[in-house]
C-alpha cells in the first residue's frame, strides 16, 4: 500500500522516522539536495496512505564506456514498514531508471554485517561482484560488499563476474 | 576549499600558484598569503596570485584589507578565469554576491567570445536571483554557441521572472514568449532531454492549459523522452479537465497491475464519485459505488499469494468517502466491522495498526468506543493472553494498540492498570526469551513497553503525579537496554525526563540518536529548546551554536545548489531547490537558536557582547517534525491543528526575544562615549524598541495566558506560556531597566526615574519566589522554567550595569579625573547603581539559597521488585542514578553561574 513519487527537499523535515535508525546515514542538506538536482529520477519516496515516509532510495548514474552504470548511494525503509516488499518495489524503479539510462549494471555496497539486506539483494539477482577492505570507518571499520546486478545491456554479462580478490576503498571508482 | 585553475595556459604559473591553492585548502591561510607574497615579489602583477592573496586575508580576517586588493583588481577588469573564480569565492564567503555579477560582466566585454565567462556571468545572476539578466546572459551564451542547455536556461529564467511578476499581465505575456520559444524549438525537431519536456509542461501547467499538456504526453516525441511513463502522467491532467471516464478506465487498467498503488487508487476514487452524479451509459466505467466496490472485490479475489494491503484499504477509503454525505452501511455494512477485518488479516504486520489509524478516527464515536473490544478479542486474544511465538506477539500488540486506540480515555486508574498488564507482557516476554532484538534491528515485543509506557504518562497527569513518569522511564531504558536501535523508545524517554525538568537525563539518550543537520530543526523542540529552561545552561549553549552553524552554512550554500540544477538541466528542480532555501533560511526555530544563544550567553556563557542577528523573517517557517513520536491516545486526532496553535506562541516568544535582544544590543551600542547629539537617532530608536517590546508582552499576556496540557508525543508547552503567566512583573523589570541604560546613555537625568522602579519591582520579586522554591517532582519542570526566567532576567541586568559603569567609566586610569570632574547628577546616579547592585546580589544570594536547598527526590521505581520476582535481576536500571546526577549538575552549574554573576557585580562597586 505505496505511493510512489519523486523525493522532494520538505521530505527531509519528515524523514526522521525512517533515519533515526541506526544504519540510515543522515547526510548535510547539500548531499541531498546535489542528488535531487542531479539526478532526480534515481531518488523515489515510498508514502505510507496517511503520509508518512515508509523508505526511500537515492541513487545516480556514473562511470565511462562500459562501466556506465546505475549506483545505489542509500535505500532505507522505517521499521515499521519492513518484510512489506517496498525495499524491492524502490530498487525496481532504481533498475528501470538505469535501463532507460542505458546502464549495463547496478552496483551498491553494504556492510558485509548487514545480513538481512545482504539477502535481500541476493534475491534480487544481485551477485557480490568484490569485497571492499574497511570501506566503512568506525571503531573498527568494515568491510563492505560491492554487490551487481547487470542489465540488458550487458548482454554477455561481463559485468558480473566476480573478482577473486579483495579491493582497498581507494581502488574502488 | 579553493577552486583550482582548470586552464591555465602558462604551466609557470600555475606550478606558482599550486602552494598558496595547497594552504588554502588545508586552512592555513597564514601560509597562503605568506607564499602569495613571496609569489608576488617576482611578479607583483599577477592577478591570480592577487586574488588569492585577497582570499587568504578575508580568512584571516582581515575583510578591509582583502577588500582593497580586491577593488584594485576589479579597476583592471581581469578575464581569465583563475583569478576569476578566486575573487568569486572571496565574494560569496563575504556575502557580496553581486560583485560576482560586476566582475563577470566587465570580463565578458573584454573577451566577449569566451563561453566559459559567459556560463559564470549566468550563474553569478542565479546566486543573486536577477531572472532577467539571466535571460539575456543565457541568450548571449545560445548565440555564441548554439547548445540546448543554454537555450532552457533562458527559457526558465523567463519562467522564474513569470513566477515572480506582480500583474498578471506580465506573468502572462512572459509565459506565452517561454511557450512560444520552446515550441519553436519543438518544431526545429530540437527538443532532446528529458528534463526540456518536463520544463515545457511547467510553462503549461503555469498557464493551467491542461489539455495542451495532454496533448503533448501523447505525442510520440514525448514518449521517446521519457519512455514508458505516458499513461501515469496523464493522471493529473485528466483530473484538472474533468475526463471522469477516461481516468476511471486509467487508474482500473493500472490498478489491476499495480494492486498496492495508492497515488492509483486516490485519483480513481476521484473519478468515481464524479461519475455517481452523471452515470454514463458506458459499462466498463465505474460509475457508483457498487461498482467501484465489485472492482476493488475482485481485485482482492485475483490477487494471488501473499494478501496485499491496498484493496483492503481501498475498501475503508470507500466506506470513508461515503460517509462524508450518506450512509456508507447499507453497501459495506459497519466501519468497525471493515477496520476489525483489516486487522485480522493484517494484524501480524506491524503496519497494520499504523494503516488504520486514519480510519479508525473517520467511526462515530460512541460506535467505536462500545466496539473497542472486538479490536482487541479479533484474533482470539485478550489482555491477559500469553501468546509464545514471535508472530503471534506481533498479532496480540497489533490487538491491544488498535483497542487502545479506540477504547474511551479511561480513569487514571484504569490507565495505570493498562500500564501494569502491559509492562508484565513485556517483561514475560523477555523471561521467556521473546525479545529477540538485535543492536540494529528493534522487535516487536518492545511494543508492549512503549504502549505500556504510554499508560504510565496517561495516569500521572490524571493524578499530576510523578511516581508513574518514573515507572514508564523505568521500563523503557529496559526495552532500550535490550533493544538499542529502538528510536521509538528514545524519543519517548527524552520527552520523559523532559516532563521531570531532566534535561541531563535527558540528553544522555539524545545523544543516542546522533542528530545532525537538518534533524537540528526538524527535532529542535524535541530537546535543544528545552534545555535553558530545564537550566542546563551549557549543553543549551553547545546545541543552540551548532544549529545556529548549521543555518549559517545553509545561507551561503544554498544559491549554489540552484546553481547546480542549471548545470544539469534538471529545471523542475530549480524552482523547487530555490523555494526550499528560502523555507529553511526563513526558519522560527533557527531564529530563535540565534537569539536565545545570545541571551543565554549573557547568564552563562563566557563574556561576549550581544550583537544584532540577521532580521527576523516576515513569515517565519515551521519545520518541526511533529510526528516523530507516534502517539497511541484515543483522543489525540488533530495534529495538524494543535501544530498551527503550537507554533503561533512560538512565533510570538520568538518576536519578544527578538526585541529584548535587539534592545540590549542597542544600548550598548548607545553606551559609547560619543555625543548624545551624535546617537539621537539609535536613542530614539531604542525607546521605540522598548516601548514594542512592553506592548509585545502585553498582548502576549492577553493571548497565551492560559496554562496547556501536557502531551507526552507533542513540544512541553510553550515557553511564552510560563514567561507571561509568571507572577514577576517581567514587563515593568525588562522595560525599566533597559530606559534607565537608555536615559543614561542619553545623559539625561531621567535615568533616575527608571532605576528606582527597578529596585522596587526587583525586591518586590523577590516574594514569588519561596513559591517556586520546594516543588514536588511532578512540579520541577515547572519550576525550573519559572527560575529560568527569572535567571535570565539577574543575566541581562548584571550584564546591562556592567554596560553602564563601562559607560560612566570608561577606562580605569581616567577614574580618578573622572571622578573629580563628576556632576552632582552623574553622583546620585552613581550611587543609585551601586543601590541597585546591591539589591541584584541580594537577589543572587536568595537564589544561591533556593538552589543549596532545593529538595532531594524519591525516584523509586517498583521495577525492580518485578523483575526479582521473575529472576531477571542481573539488570540494573540506570534511571534513579541518571535523575539524581542530572539534578545535581544542574543544581552545581547554576550555583557556580550565580557566584559569578555575585562576584563580577561586587567588582563593578
Amino acid at each position: 500500500m505505496t505511493t510512489i513519487r519523486p523525493f522532494t527537499c520538505e521530505d527531509m523535515l519528515k524523514f526522521n522516522n525512517v533515519n533515526l535508525d541506526p544504519l540510515t546515514e543522515t547526510y548535510g542538506l547539500s548531499f541531498y539536495t546535489q542528488y535531487l538536482a542531479h539526478w532526480p529520477e534515481f531518488f523515489q519516496v515510498a508514502e505510507s496512505p496517511s503520509g508518512e515516509i515508509m523508505g526511500y532510495i537515492m541513487g545516480k548514474a556514473e562511470g565511462l564506456g562500459d562501466n556506465w552504470h546505475g549506483h545505489v548511494t542509500a535505500l532505507t525503509v522505517s521499521p515499521d514498514y519492513r518484510r512489506l516488499g517496498i525495499a524491492a518495489t524502490l530498487m525496481n524503479i532504481l533498475e528501470d531508471v538505469s535501463e532507460k539510462k542505458k546502464a549495463y549494471f547496478v552496483d551498491l555496497f553494504v556492510r558485509v554485517s548487514n545480513k538481512v539486506a545482504i539477502n535481500m539483494y541476493k534475491n534480487l539477482g544481485y551477485i557480490v561482484y568484490r569485497t571492499v577492505l574497511e570501506y566503512y570507518s568506525g571503531d573498527p571499520d568494515e568491510d563492505a560488499y560491492d554487490m551487481r546486478k547487470a542489465c540488458s545491456r550487458d548482454v554477455h554479462k561481463k559485468s558480473v563476474i566476480p573478482l577473486s580478490h579483495p579491493v582497498r576503498p581507494e581502488e574502488v571508482d | 576549499m579553493a577552486v583550482r585553475p582548470q586552464r591555465i595556459q602558462d604551466a609557470v604559473v600555475e606550478r606558482r600558484l599550486r602552494p598558496i591553492y595547497d594552504w588554502l585548502d588545508n586552512g592555513n591561510n597564514k601560509k597562503a598569503l605568506q607564499e602569495a607574497e613571496k609569489v608576488l615579489k617576482k611578479s607583483p602583477t599577477l592577478q591570480a596570485a592577487r586574488a588569492l592573496k585577497a582570499l587568504a586575508l578575508l580568512r584571516l580576517g582581515k575583510a578591509s584589507e582583502s577588500h582593497a586588493v580586491l577593488d584594485a583588481l576589479v579597476e583592471e577588469k581581469p578575464s581569465d578565469d583563475t583569478t576569476l573564480q578566486a575573487m568569486t569565492i572571496s565574494y560569496r564567503e563575504s556575502q557580496q554576491l553581486h560583485k560576482v555579477c560586476e566582475i563577470y560582466e566587465a570580463a565578458v566585454k573584454v573577451d566577449p567570445s569566451n563561453e566559459e565567462l559567459y556560463s559564470h556571468l549566468f550563474m553569478s545572476y542565479v546566486r543573486v536571483g536577477d531572472h532577467k539578466s539571466q535571460q539575456r546572459a543565457a541568450m548571449a551564451l545560445y548565440k555564441l554557441l548554439p547548445k540546448n542547455p543554454y537555450f532552457f536556461w533562458a527559457v526558465m529564467s523567463i519562467v522564474l521572472q513569470a513566477k515572480t511578476a506582480d500583474d498578471s499581465t506580465k506573468r502572462g505575456i512572459l509565459l506565452s514568449l517561454a511557450q512560444k520559444l520552446v515550441e519553436n524549438f519543438i518544431t526545429d525537431n530540437k527538443m532532446e532531454a528529458e528534463q526540456e519536456a518536463r520544463l515545457y509542461i511547467m510553462i503549461l501547467e503555469l498557464q493551467e492549459k491542461w489539455e495542451d499538456i495532454l496533448k503533448f504526453i501523447e505525442c510520440p516525441l514525448y514518449a521517446q523522452l521519457v519512455p514508458a511513463s505516458t499513461t501515469q502522467a496523464c493522471i493529473p491532467y485528466y483530473k484538472k479537465i474533468g475526463e471522469w471516464k477516461k481516468l476511471n478506465l486509467l487508474c482500473k487498467d493500472l490498478l489491476w497491475d499495480n494492486q498496492d498503488r495508492w497515488d492509483f487508487y486516490m485519483p480513481y476514487f476521484d473519478s468515481v464519485f464524479q461519475l455517481m452524479n452523471k452515470p454514463d451509459s458506458d459499462n466498463s466505467v465505474d460509475d457508483s459505488p457498487e461498482k467501484c466496490h465489485e472492482f476493488i472485490c475482485s481485485i482482492v479475489e485475483n490477487s494471488s499469494g501473499r494478501a496485499l494491503r491496498g484493496p483492503y484499504l481501498a475498501r475503508l477509503e470507500l466506506w470513508k468517502r461515503l460517509a462524508k454525505d450518506g450512509d456508507p452501511t447499507l453497501l459495506l455494512g459497519s466501519g468497525v466491522a471493515l477496520c476489525v477485518q483489516y486487522l485480522r488479516v493484517f494484524a501480524n504486520k506491524p503496519c497494520a495498526v499504523p494503516d488504520l489509524k486514519p480510519y479508525l478516527s473517520m467511526l462515530p464515536q460512541k460506535e467505536r468506543e462500545d466496539h473497542s473490544r472486538d479490536f482487541l478479542t479479533c484474533l482470539g486474544f485478550d489482555e491477559n493472553s500469553e501468546p509464545d511465538s514471535i508472530k503471534d506477539i506481533q498479532r496480540h500488540i497489533s490487538c491491544l494498540l488498535a483497542w487502545r486506540l479506540t477504547a474511551p480515555m479511561g480513569s487514571a486508574e484504569e490507565n495505570l492498570n493498562v500500564a501494569e498488564m502491559l509492562r508484565r507482557h513485556y517483561l514475560r516476554s523477555l523471561q521467556r526469551g521473546l525479545v529477540t532484538s538485535t543492536a540494529t534491528e528493534f522487535c516487536a515485543t518492545d511494543s508492549y513497553g512503549i504502549l505500556a509506557a504510554h499508560h504510565f504518562f496517561y495516569a500521572a497527569v490524571e493524578q499530576e503525579n510523578s511516581t508513574p513518569i518514573i515507572e514508564a522511564l523505568n521500563l523503557l531504558e529496559l526495552v532500550l537496554h535490550h533493544s538499542p536501535a529502538n528510536f521509538h523508545a528514545k524519543l519517548l524517554l527524552i520527552s520523559l525526563y523532559h516532563i521531570l525538568g531532566n534535561a541531563t537525563a535527558a540528553d544522555s539518550i539524545y545523544t543516542k540518536l546522533e542528530v545532525k543537520h537538518i534533524q537540528l530543526v526538524s527535532l529542535g523542540w524535541l530537546h535543544a529548546a528545552r534545555l535553558a529552561p530545564a537550566l542546563a545552561s551549557p549543553r543549551a549553549l553547545r546545541l543552540l551554536a551548532d544549529t545556529t552553524t548549521f543555518h549559517k552554512h545553509h545561507a551561503k550554500d544554498s544559491v549554489e545548489q540552484v546553481t547546480y540544477a542549471y548545470k544539469f538541466g534538471t529545471f523542475e528542480k530549480v524552482l523547487e531547490v530555490w523555494e526550499w532555501g528560502g523555507r529553511i533560511e526563513s526558519c522560527a526555530w533557527c531564529g530563535a537558536c540565534a537569539r536565545e544563544r545570545q541571551l543565554l550567553a549573557l547568564l552563562a556563557g563566557p563574556s561576549q557582547a550581544p550583537q544584532h542577528t540577521v532580521k527576523l523573517p516576515f513569515t517565519p517557517t515551521d519545520n518541526r517534525d511533529l510526528n516523530a513520536i507516534v502517539s497511541w491516545s484515543s483522543t489525540d486526532n488533530d495534529r495538524a491543528a494543535y501544530k498551527e496553535r503550537s507554533f503561533e506562541k512560538d512565533v510570538a516568544y520568538l518576536r519578544l526575544k527578538d526585541g529584548l535582544l535587539s534592545a540590549i544590543v542597542l544600548c550598548i551600542e548607545c553606551a559609547d562615549n560619543r555625543s548624545v547629539e551624535m546617537k539621537s537617532s539609535q536613542l530614539e530608536q531604542l525607546r521605540a524598541c522598548i516601548d514594542a517590546f512592553g506592548s509585545a508582552l502585553d498582548r502576549c499576556q492577553r493571548l497565551y495566558g492560559e496554562r496547556e496540557n501536557l502531551n507526552v508525543t507533542a513540544p512541553l508547552p510553550s515557553r511564552i506560556i510560563a514567561f507571561v503567566t509568571s507572577p514577576v512583573p517581567y514587563r515593568e523589570l525588562y522595560t525599566n531597566t533597559l530606559r534607565m541604560v537608555c536615559e543614561l546613555c542619553a545623559g539625561s537625568s531621567n535615568a533616575q526615574t527608571f532605576a528606582e522602579p527597578v529596585r522596587t519591582t526587583l525586591v518586590k520579586s523577590r516574594e514569588h519566589l519561596a513559591a517556586y522554591a520546594l516543588p514536588t517532582l511532578w512540579q520541577n519542570r515547572d519550576a525550573l522554567e519559572f527560575f529560568s526566567n527569572y535567571l535570565e532576567f539577574i543575566g541581562v541586568i548584571t550584564y546591562l550595569l556592567g554596560v553602564c559603569n563601562e559607560h560612566l567609566a570608561p577606562a580605569h586610569a581616567k577614574r580618578n579625573k573622572k571622578k573629580a570632574s563628576q556632576s552632582p547628577e552623574q553622583i546620585q546616579i552613581i550611587e543609585i547603581l551601586s543601590k541597585l547592585n546591591d539589591d541584584v546580589q541580594e537577589t543572587i544570594a536568595i537564589l544561591e539559597d533556593i538552589f543549596e536547598n532545593w529538595p532531594k527526590f524519591d525516584y523509586q521505581s517498583s521495577l525492580e521488585a518485578e523483575l526479582e520476582k521473575l529472576t531477571i535481576s542481573k539488570y540494573q536500571t540506570p534511571v534513579e542514578q541518571k535523575l539524581k546526577n542530572g539534578l545535581d549538575d544542574v543544581l552545581a552549574d547554576v550555583k557556580n553561574i550565580l557566584k559569578n554573576k555575585a562576584k563580577y557585580l561586587k567588582s563593578l562597586q
